[in-house]
């Protein structure tokens, strides 16, 4: 066994973890609630170490090769169509996968703490929360399309009962429309997979195989250009890509906390994750053509996400819209087809993904008590929930893009790509991160400062679980702010790999 | 140490920040005494890095300034792709700015120990205060416009947390988010021509940019556009008319707060960027006009609104905000010399006015309205005194501070665009005029409110120390200006020759354009006469008479031309409406059209096609027999 292989195996372990946790809650009663937690605790520590060792220990810089850590064990092949290597358990992880790896233990794990005080079927939240979880794992780690497409639904079906069993907030309508627009979604990418495998004619799902195709033209142009929008569009439905994002106000304002986070923390990347790997990767000359469109349409969501947010008066109206906002950024990134460019895009992927962990922590930490989410409603709570607020201000400086704080370090990396090629919607993106100052100090204004509402005088501060869930991914939000080496290292590295890249 | 190590300068009050935040409320005193060490501990390395800079510099052989970088994130192979490298750069200028800064900071942190004595949340108020002198310190060393601008963006959100100090009041909340979304909407105009010059020029590295715009590799029309938007952000950080709004407001703050952040350090940085860039502003053609031109609307707005307003602080905020604009003015002859100048003697004499103002609100228990005051001198003689230093030096009277700066810029403009020098002149008659009103309501005459006058004691030696150490400066840092005194403390060849290398400019007594100083000195004299005139002994029947002989006038002035009244309008109007209408956009026509909508009509569709089910084996029947004609009709067609 190699190194490599070796260290296959963690990747197949960090997988398997979540799946694990799931089977044995499968066998704790329902009535004890403590082992549910514990359990859960544990195996979300476990990933969390485990993801960290894989972005540590992913080489980058010369001879270091492109795809690393890979495991590959043969499933299905020479039968019907299939040829050599058809269907394979084929994990692997690049610089990007990496990256999201980390954050996907970062934010799994914050999610897991915060969910320890929910008391409401808590053996059955957490079975479908791994679930989740695996499913957004396996996505990540699967370079095989069969399995790719395979973890990319186990992680959004769970949603539909994570939603309409522990949400609020018109729950049943915010959870229908989720699933249904993502499936949609699915339905694109999944005609987009079998005519991509069909048209390769290589009889398999192996996705570095079906790269090379599309990069010596063995997919033809003309076919990259018809298929390249049905991943985009698939793919950018999870992504919030406009006019595809209207499930993301109302998902958000109905699901529990820490499906909150899990979801805009890890899920929504997904989507911009399945377009470099479907898109940019496999079908470079569809992306070529098709980019302008996907910057014009990123940056409609940047600014009409922000704009929308500046009047809402719920809490999580305000990060759902702020999320399309941000997301935006991550298509105008992925767009400029340049590497620092998707190099920010992947970064804001991650950031986004801590930050708004962070946000929908303190919004469900307050809710849970005051179970109301209404801003006109609350005034001065700087006076009783002072940790909170100092949390949720860290949280929101991020979304304003300060710097020191991850956020500005990825939007400034996707501006400068973005100036390179379209200087006129690199100019709007910076507008729209000033609008993000006015929604974000405006919601500042009316809820943590001015005078207090002595109705709210019962309310506590955050618990020592929140706390530290808050602390590490605070500790992630200041690391990327302040120090980015090391993740400009991982992730340039494989993007300066991908198709057609101008540095 | 060495000026290598100049980072030490901000990395001590940035290590302070992190213990004060962390541990600073179960300190005793909240730790004020560590953040005073620690700016205390940059103010003497600032004297080890001058020293280590002395040895080193010399003009002849080009030994201007120390630099040290590091490479911070790559992508792609060194020297190629993106390839950032973070580091200091020390010159004269990042000098002079040390200085200001360090002293200032030192004297405001001492002051407040005094000032904010049993005020909530004393611990977090030294905080951030070391988070702002680093972030500032880190601005001004910087190497880089990427390492500048996050610094930039730090020193606002500081200003931002202290002026919404006391975040219980409404106002103050308001204030806060005013000053940030103000300077921030100029940001954008920053961070747009930052990114457009590494378009251009390729690289951050401010020194490169220089070299290549000197070289003419980058110019043009774009170069006039990218400094522009560079320059949008100069105005907001230093509120330049329209951008100026947000600097009174941001007197909500606690005074040592306006002392160091609006008036001595901060807000200056807008002047510092633009002073460090005027290479490549001078050939980007038509910019240094827009800079004078900013100024001097700046200087006259604000001189004209500062005569009206009864609230000293406010006063000296506009006063402020004038003086910046002065400072532009100077900048747009296209050499840094008599602006930066007039920044270091304006920092000493505006900080201690402040500082001043502050021991008055200390003094009087929070009343800094005119009509409250009165008659101060008596009961607070230190205050009283390093006050009036202080109001001179900004009237612009010899010997003082202000007058050599202001005479520097007077000079230096009268030889690049001679017609400036009118309209500047009112700006400074007016300076000299609200100096004056502002001292005499404030310490003569008769007090307006015997209870307010009988409580007010002189303020303790923590509050005063720094007043007399200010005022000192404000005496005697304007005769920097000769190259004997300067070379005496160690500057070779004056601080002109020293602190712009790029221009040597020698000055001595004998240099003196008599009739440009006898002028200068005139323009003050009317000022202060006119000031004394309508209020001499704190009585205010003749400038009543004037406000009512002219009342639109009056009200225009009171009023700060409507500006805040035109924001808020289009805030509401515009932005607001603008951002409801896109809300109702996504609800009712993508959501509950588009996507609501498209479920919609699935359902529809099978609620008609589902009464083609009717259950009746006779409707099959039909349907079957249909079928198979059809399809034998089909077959016979396509077969003929």
């Amino acid at each position: 066994m190699t190194f490599d292989e070796g260290q296959g195996y963690v990747v197949l372990a960090t997988l398997l973890a979540p799946l694990v946790a799931m089977t044995i809650l499968l066998f704790v009663p329902g009535d004890r609630k403590d082992v549910v937690r514990y359990v859960s605790g544990f195996f979300g520590a476990v990933m969390l170490a485990l993801s960290i060792y894989i972005f540590v220990a992913f080489q980058f810089g010369d001879g270091a090769s492109s795809i690393q850590m890979q495991l590959r064990w043969d499933w299905i092949e020479n039968t019907a169509f299939l040829g050599e290597d058809g269907i394979q358990l084929y994990l692997g992880v690049d610089g990007i996968s990496a990256a999201m790896a980390l954050l996907t233990g970062i934010v799994a794990f914050a999610g897991t703490l915060a969910a320890s005080k929910l008391d409401y079927r808590t053996k059955d939240f957490f079975i479908l929360y791994w679930a989740l979880v695996g499913g957004v794992y396996g996505t990540f780690f699967a370079l095989d399309l069969f399995f790719f497409f395979f973890f990319y639904e186990l992680a959004v079906m769970p949603l539909y009962l994570l939603i309409g069993v522990w949400g609020s907030t018109r729950k049943e309508y915010g959870a229908m429309k989720l699933t249904l627009m993502l499936v949609a979604g699915s339905v694109l990418i999944w005609v987009g997979i079998f005519a991509t495998v069909h048209e390769a004619g290589l009889g398999t799902f192996n996705m570095p195989a079906l790269w090379a195709a599309g990069q010596d033209g063995t997919l033809d142009p003309t076919f990259q250009k018809t298929f390249f929008p049905f991943f985009v569009i698939g793919c950018g439905v999870l992504a919030a890509l406009w006019p595809f994002h209207t499930w993301s106000p109302d998902g958000h304002m109905s699901a529990p906390t820490a499906v909150s986070m899990v979801h805009a923390g890890v899920l929504m990347k997904l989507g911009a994750f399945g377009i470099i790997r479907l898109g940019i990767q496999m079908l470079p000359e569809g992306a070529e053509f098709w980019m302008p469109g996907l910057m014009v349409l990123g940056t409609i969501g940047a600014v009409y996400g922000a704009v929308a947010a500046l009047t809402q008066r719920d809490f999580k109206l305000i990060s759902g819209y702020s999320s399309v906002s941000h997301m935006g950024y991550v298509l105008m990134g992925l767009a400029t087809m340049n590497s620092i460019g998707i190099t920010g895009a992947v970064m804001q992927m991650f950031s986004h993904g801590v930050m708004t962990a962070l946000v929908f922590l303190m919004i469900g930490a307050l809710y849970d008590q005051a179970h109301t989410r209404d801003l006109k409603d609350f005034g001065g709570l700087g006076k009783v929930m002072p940790m909170w607020v100092v949390f949720y201000t860290i949280a929101g400086l991020a979304n304003v893009g300060l710097p020191g704080l991850s956020g500005f370090t990825a939007e400034f990396h996707i501006f400068v790509g973005t100036f390179k090629t379209y200087p006129l919607f690199g100019g709007l993106a910076v507008f729209a991160a000033a609008l993000a100052a006015a929604y974000m100090l405006r919601m500042f204004s009316i809820v943590f400062f001015g005078p207090f509402n002595p109705r709210w005088s019962d309310l506590k501060d955050l618990t020592p679980l929140e706390r530290m869930s808050g602390a590490l991914l605070i500790g992630s939000i200041v690391i990327m702010g302040v120090w980015w080496a090391p993740f400009v290292d991982r992730i340039g590295f494989s993007v300066e790999q991908l198709p057609r890249m101008v540095s | 140490m060495g000026a290598e190590q100049a980072y030490l300068l901000a990395a001590v009050p940035a290590g302070m920040f992190l213990v004060l935040a962390l541990f600073g409320r179960y300190m005793p005193r909240g730790g004020d005494f560590l953040g005073v060490l620690a700016i205390g501990t940059s103010f003497v390395l600032f004297f080890f890095v001058l020293v280590d800079f002395l040895d080193f510099y010399n003009f002849e052989e080009h030994h201007v300034a120390i630099t040290k970088t590091i490479e911070w994130a790559r992508i792609g192979p060194p020297g190629g792709g993106w390839d950032l490298r973070f580091g200091t750069y020390v010159d004269p200028m990042t000098i002079v700015m040390f200085g200001v800064i360090t002293s200032v900071a030192l004297m405001v942190n001492i002051f407040s120990i005094g000032y904010m004595k049993n005020e909530p949340r004393y611990w977090w108020f030294f905080a951030v205060l070391q988070l702002f002198a680093a972030s500032m310190l880190m601005l001004v060393m910087a190497d880089n416009l990427l390492l500048l601008l996050i610094s930039w963006e730090l020193v606002g959100v500081c200003s931002f947390l202290l002026i919404g100090f006391y975040w219980e009041k409404r106002s103050a909340t308001e204030a806060a988010k005013k000053a940030f979304i103000t300077t921030r909407t100029g940001d954008v105009g920053l961070m747009i021509g930052i990114i457009l010059l590494y378009r251009e020029a390729g690289t951050f590295n401010i020194q490169e940019i220089i070299h290549m715009a000197e070289a003419g590799e980058i110019g043009g029309t774009s170069l006039f556009v990218t400094m522009a938007f560079l320059f949008l952000g100069a105005m907001g950080k230093s509120a330049q008319v329209p951008f100026h709004v947000w600097l009174p407001d941001a007197m909500e703050g606690p005074t040592p707060v306006s002392a160091l952040i609006h008036a001595a350090t901060m807000v200056v940085a807008g002047v510092y960027l633009t002073a460090r860039m005027l290479p490549v502003y001078a050939e980007a053609d038509g910019m240094l006009l827009i800079i004078t031109l900013v100024g001097l609307t700046t200087a006259l707005v604000t001189g004209f609104i500062a005569i009206t307003q009864t609230d000293i602080k406010k006063v000296l905020a506009y006063s402020t905000v004038g003086q910046l604009g002065f400072m532009f003015v100077a900048l747009g002859t296209g050499h840094p010399t008599a602006a930066m100048f007039h920044l270091m003697t304006h920092a000493f004499f505006k900080a201690l006015l402040f500082l001043g103002s502050g021991s008055v609100i200390h003094a009087t228990h929070h009343h800094q309205e005119m009509d409250d005051l009165g008659g101060l001198w008596k009961k607070m003689p230190i205050t009283g005194t390093t006050f009036l230093i202080g109001c001179v030096a900004l009237s612009g009277l010899a010997p003082l501070a202000g007058f050599w700066s202001k005479d520097e810029i007077f000079a230096e403009t009268l030889d690049k665009w001679g017609w400036t020098v009118i309209p500047l002149g009112i700006a400074a008659i007016f300076t000299a005029f609200y100096s004056t009103r502002l001292f005499i309501r404030t310490f003569m005459g008769q007090p307006r409110n015997k209870h307010v006058y009988e409580h007010t004691h002189e303020s303790n030696a923590l509050m005063t120390g720094p007043l007399l150490f200010l005022a000192a400066l404000a005496l005697v840092s304007g005769f920097f200006v000769f190259d004997g005194v300067a070379e005496a403390i160690g500057f070779p060849g004056g601080i002109g020759a020293f602190v712009f290398s790029h221009e040597p400019h020698h000055f001595g007594l004998g240099d003196i354009d008599w009739p440009l100083a006898a002028a200068s000195t005139g323009m003050s004299i009317v000022g202060i006469f006119f000031g004394a005139w309508l209020y001499w002994g704190n009585r205010l029947a003749k400038s009543t008479r004037i406000a009512e002989a002219q009342p639109g006038v009056y009200q225009l002035l009171k009023n700060k031309f409507y500006f805040d009244e035109l924001y808020q309008w289009f805030i509401d109007k515009a932005v607001l409406g603008f951002s409801f209408l896109t809300s109702w956009f996504d609800r009712y026509v993508v959501n509950d059209t588009g996507v609501d909508g498209s479920a919609q009509l699935t359902g529809y569709t099978g609620s008609v096609l589902k009464y083609i089910q009717t259950g009746r084996l006779p409707n099959y029947a039909m349907g079957i027999a249909l079928g198979v004609l059809t399809l034998a009709l089909a077959g016979l067609a396509v077969r003929g």
